[in-house]
């Protein structure tokens, strides 16, 4: 059994999934969909379509470089079966999983933050220079003055009645 | 058959054969190139019957082949299937000439395959590999009719990918004549 990866959106294709279509210069295009197949049919390039990891890994908008890949990288030389091994793979494909997505949140946090910063300091500036807009003409806002003088002994008495 | 007519005719295939649908497939191709939206009627592969013109992807002088008789299945041969079929455009010089009536195997079909791994396959065209010429019946000795094996390619090279279908099918020596196996 072997997970591959989709051709058009990079996502793994389980056993049972899918279908390959396979041109006449033997290569092979797998498909985890008919979502995949048929946007390969219309001849549409993975690199434009926004859904698709491709596009998102080149333009920059997830994760790309990062040792926690290197752990999925096809191996071609089988492995003799050692039950230990199998254990500890099966460990640390969880943590690896973990740790990844862990990353890839935080590579998106990052790529949003200046984005959100700037949101706000243009929602200031707007509130500061264009509030007449939205003000009804002859209302006031903010915080009014009222000249209070002391008359301590007028609320005693009014106090005491 | 009234009912087995309707379906035939909802999958988009004539009773009149190949031609019908060959031609309708052309219209849906070249509908596809225009648009390429959801309009466009997305092209159901389906059997190789009667009339459906194949690819000789091997040296034995045919080029193109046109299916008379599927030798496997009700509805159609499919890939790994072997069929009867008429020479219709061939190489000057070669073993198999225009016209002839040959046996072939279907190496490349359009139509999905699907694998004992759930997963399925499919080609860009439908190819055949010449196996066999037909000849007059001959009887056996003791007067049974003679079993066939088309397992021996009339040609010496195979081009373009082969599936590994082939092996279950005991076309070994194809798949030893190929160039790369899927």
């Amino acid at each position: 059994m072997r997970l591959v990866k989709c051709w058009f959106c990079s996502s793994t294709i389980y056993p049972g999934h899918g279908i390959q279509f396979v041109r006449n210069d033997a290569k092979i295009f797998r498909f985890c969909r008919s979502k995949c197949h048929k946007n390969f049919k219309m001849k549409r390039n993975p690199r434009k379509v926004k859904w698709t990891k491709a596009f998102r890994a080149a333009h920059g908008k997830d994760m790309t470089k990062d040792k926690t890949f290197e752990f999925e990288k096809k191996r071609n030389r089988p492995e003799r079966y050692d039950r230990n091994v199998t254990e500890n793979t099966l460990k640390a494909i969880k943590k690896i999983d973990k740790i990844r997505s862990a990353r890839e949140a935080k590579h998106i946090e990052n790529r949003l933050k200046p984005n959100k910063q700037k949101k706000f300091l243009d929602d200031k500036k707007e509130h500061e220079q264009h509030i007449h807009l939205v003000q009804a003409p002859g209302s006031v806002t903010g915080k009014i003055k009222v000249d209070v003088s002391e008359k301590k002994s007028v609320q005693n008495e009014a106090m005491e009645e | 058959m009234a009912t087995a007519l309707a379906s035939r005719l909802s999958k988009g295939r004539s009773l009149l054969g190949g031609l019908c649908n060959a031609f309708s497939g052309l219209m849906n191709s070249s509908n596809g190139m225009m648009n390429g939206s959801i309009l466009s009627q997305q092209q159901h592969r389906s059997f190789i019957q009667m009339g459906t013109i194949l690819k000789s992807v091997d040296n034995s002088g045919a080029k193109e082949v046109m299916c008379i008789q599927s030798l496997r299945g009700k509805k159609g041969a499919r890939l790994g299937d072997i069929i009867v079929g008429s020479v219709k455009d061939a190489i000057p010089k070669g073993k198999v000439k225009k016209g002839m009536v040959v046996y072939g195997v279907v190496v490349r079909a359009a139509m999905q395959k699907g694998r004992a791994d759930g997963s399925q396959v499919r080609f860009d065209d439908n190819a055949v590999v010449v196996v066999g010429i037909k000849e007059k019946k001959k009887k056996n000795s003791d007067g049974s009719k003679r079993k066939f094996e088309y397992n021996q390619p009339t040609g010496t090279r195979v081009f373009g990918p082969v599936p590994h279908e082939m092996r279950l099918r005991k076309q070994l020596k194809i798949l030893t004549l190929a160039q790369h196996i899927v």
